[in-house]
């Protein structure tokens, strides 16, 4: 009889999603997908709101990458009244370092909390160890200090977040032509030298190669699982600058394939005549992939790993000999390997730190040249802003009406990049970990989740009330009769 | 679950205390830990202790309530079992069905308990609510949830 397996909803991960694992009658993996249930609707909310809204209210799409929708929607919004990149009037050096600085900030603060809070502890305690061990709180009573520095980190993080954006959560600085506010000496002055309450950005940095240091750590006893794991091949893509290095804020859109060729290379405001979206009836989330090429040839990864794959050098010393090593060990060729993924993230970790330690000693975040005020002649009505956000490549699109409210929004969000390689990871872990055996174990669940954690993806800013975050287990056969379920 | 239920907002009414919303307003019912802040603040009740509001629970939270004596967290509810509201004392819990996008309370104490070798005094108030979707303002229902849980932590406090 085949069976199938449900794993619901995947824990750990932003937002809910169901896995479903079919298995055959010799227990071999047939198929395996992650389903995505929950519909949010944002595209729809916003239209007819005033243009200047949107990167406000779409910021709350979600709770950890904030920052990225934030700015993507102020890159639109500069497209619109004439200031933007696609019309070359652009906004001044010291409103775009603020948003670049926030938005370092955030990638460090939500790096820190996949890496950390959801990896860390799988690779100190084991997948197959105590669900109630590999766990944050079981990485406070094996390390407690380490923990405190992570805690540490991320309040740095986010009160570095606050200082540039007015706010912890859902910033208010960035507005059509610019930014609201600089960084005042004094503000820079505490996050450079730490105080009571905050470390420095010396120990910042220093958390941070803490972090990749763990990953080596774990590869060195673990070298065979990690680099066999959840092996998934895809397109590689993310934003570069004129030398071909990832640049988070802004840049050409770059599509590397396996052997590091470049497939593609565009402006990102012709993303919609190089991209096509597949649609599946099992789930809300669309396939995007490159038209050419189709989907399964066309399916393209983004995020850390991506982003590691395509660059060719990083601007800052730690983070580049650490990314030389990455490049090094995978002889040059791009990497699919799921686990690799917590690799980048530890090296995107350290370069974000490096990254932000650069900016907050460049004198232009205390320059008053914070806006470039459009005139209505400029007016275009449409944009598309595209940021790399932690999880990967993200793009807003929107177009208003002569009074200025949204008709259009088209928000292609980087774990949607990433539904076909998510897919085809979950695909091959479940054929690794679970085809053949006649048990179902804890171990083997969580490597599914494993791999789907690997790419940290936002499947909803969903509600979180008290009381509703289970982990459910359902056991299926082939008529869909429930054999067993299991709740954590 | 310790019950507290005879708690008011006066034994939070002090600098060494904290009142923490979370939730998320444009997710109607899921604003209600914010929608209790705002009606402290509209009141003027309980000015002395320091009110945040923030959608989620995080890690940095541990260090938040570690410099505090009395933290109350105020949040939904889905749970059926309660009423309209329910305040009880928490404790630390090596909870393990937590995920990144919502630590529980027992966890973030837990964690305060292992990094700082310390804890505050922590409560919660649970109020009930009942739709989730993209949607602004509270249900009906859930107003009148609100108003009840206001009305007893702060007897002289009522909201429209």
């Amino acid at each position: 009889m085949s069976r199938k397996l449900v794993i619901d909803p995947v824990t750990r991960i932003e937002g809910h999603g169901k896995v479903i694992i079919q298995l055959d009658d010799n227990n071999k993996v047939t198929d395996a997908k992650l389903l995505v249930v929950e519909f949010r609707g944002f595209e729809k909310f916003i239209q007819g709101h005033p243009y200047w809204e949107a990167p406000m209210l779409l910021q709350r799409i979600c709770g950890i990458c904030f920052v990225s929708h934030h700015l993507c929607g102020a890159k639109v919004l500069d497209d619109m009244v004439g200031v933007g990149y696609s019309t070359h009037n652009l906004i001044t050096p010291t409103a775009e370092k603020m948003r670049r600085l926030g938005h370092y900030a955030q990638q460090l603060q939500s790096h820190a909390t996949a890496y950390f809070y959801c990896i860390v502890p799988e690779m100190m305690m084991g997948m197959d160890a105590a669900p109630e061990m590999r766990n944050v709180l079981g990485l406070a009573t094996a390390n407690p200090a380490l923990v405190k520095r992570v805690v540490m980190l991320r309040k740095w993080g986010q009160e570095l977040i606050q200082a540039v954006l007015g706010k912890r959560m859902h910033g208010i600085s960035s507005i059509p032509g610019g930014v609201n506010n600089n960084l005042t000496a004094e503000v820079r002055d505490r996050f450079i030298n730490g105080d009571a309450t905050i470390p420095s950005m010396a120990q910042m940095l220093e958390y941070a190669m803490e972090g990749l240091d763990l990953f080596y750590d774990f590869h060195e006893k673990n070298r065979a699982m990690v680099d066999s794991f959840g092996d998934a091949p895809a397109l590689d893509m993310c934003l570069v600058d004129d030398n071909g290095d990832v640049d988070y804020y802004h840049g050409k859109m770059r599509i590397i394939d396996n052997d590091k060729n470049i497939v593609r290379e565009l402006d990102y405001h012709d993303y919609l005549s190089h991209f096509s979206e597949a649609t599946e009836e099992w789930s809300y989330m669309k396939f995007p992939f490159l038209k050419e090429l189709g989907r399964e040839k066309g399916s393209v990864r983004v995020g850390p790993l991506a982003r590691v794959n395509v660059t060719k050098s990083y601007s800052t010393p730690l983070a580049q000999a650490a990314l030389e090593k990455f490049h090094a060990y995978n002889k040059g060729k791009s990497s699919n390997k799921a686990l690799h993924t917590n690799w980048a993230r530890a090296i995107e970790i350290i370069h974000s730190a490096e990254l932000i330690s650069a900016l907050l000693s460049d004198p232009d975040l205390q320059k008053d040249q914070l806006v470039v005020t459009a005139t209505e002649a400029m007016w275009t009505g449409e944009g598309v802003g595209v940021v790399e956000a932690p999880r990967g490549t993200l793009l807003h699109h929107y177009r208003a009406n002569k009074e200025g409210n949204i008709t259009f929004a088209n928000l292609v969000v980087a774990t949607t990049q990433n539904n076909q390689v998510i897919n085809r990871t979950v695909r091959s872990v479940a054929q690794d970990y679970l085809g053949g055996k006649a048990e179902i174990t804890e171990g083997m669940m969580n490597a599914i989740e494993v791999g789907i954690r690997a790419f940290d993806p936002c499947l909803s800013c969903a509600t979180h009330a008290l009381g509703d975050m289970p982990l459910e287990v359902t056991l299926l056969d082939a008529k869909g009769n429930q054999l067993d379920e299991r709740r954590k | 679950m310790n019950a507290a239920s005879n708690l008011t907002l006066d034994y939070f009414d002090n600098d060494a205390s904290l009142i923490y919303g979370i939730g998320n307003i444009g997710r109607q019912d899921d604003g209600l830990g914010w929608e209790f802040i705002d009606c402290l603040e509209t009141v003027s009740a309980c000015t002395k202790a320091e009110k945040v509001k923030f959608y989620q629970l995080n890690l940095e939270d541990a260090d938040l309530i570690s410099y505090r004596q009395r933290v109350l967290f105020v949040d939904a509810s889905k749970d059926s079992t309660v009423d309209s509201f329910r305040l009880y004392k928490a404790e630390p819990k090596m909870d393990v069905s937590f995920t990144s996008h919502a630590m529980s309370i027992e966890t973030i104490m837990a964690i305060c308990w292992q990094c700082f070798g310390k804890i505050p005094e922590v409560y919660v108030l649970a109020i009930r609510g009942y739709e989730w979707e993209l949607q602004l303002g509270l249900t009906t229902p859930a107003r009148h949830n609100l108003s009840l849980a206001v009305s007893h932590m702060s007897p002289l406090a009522t909201i429209e």
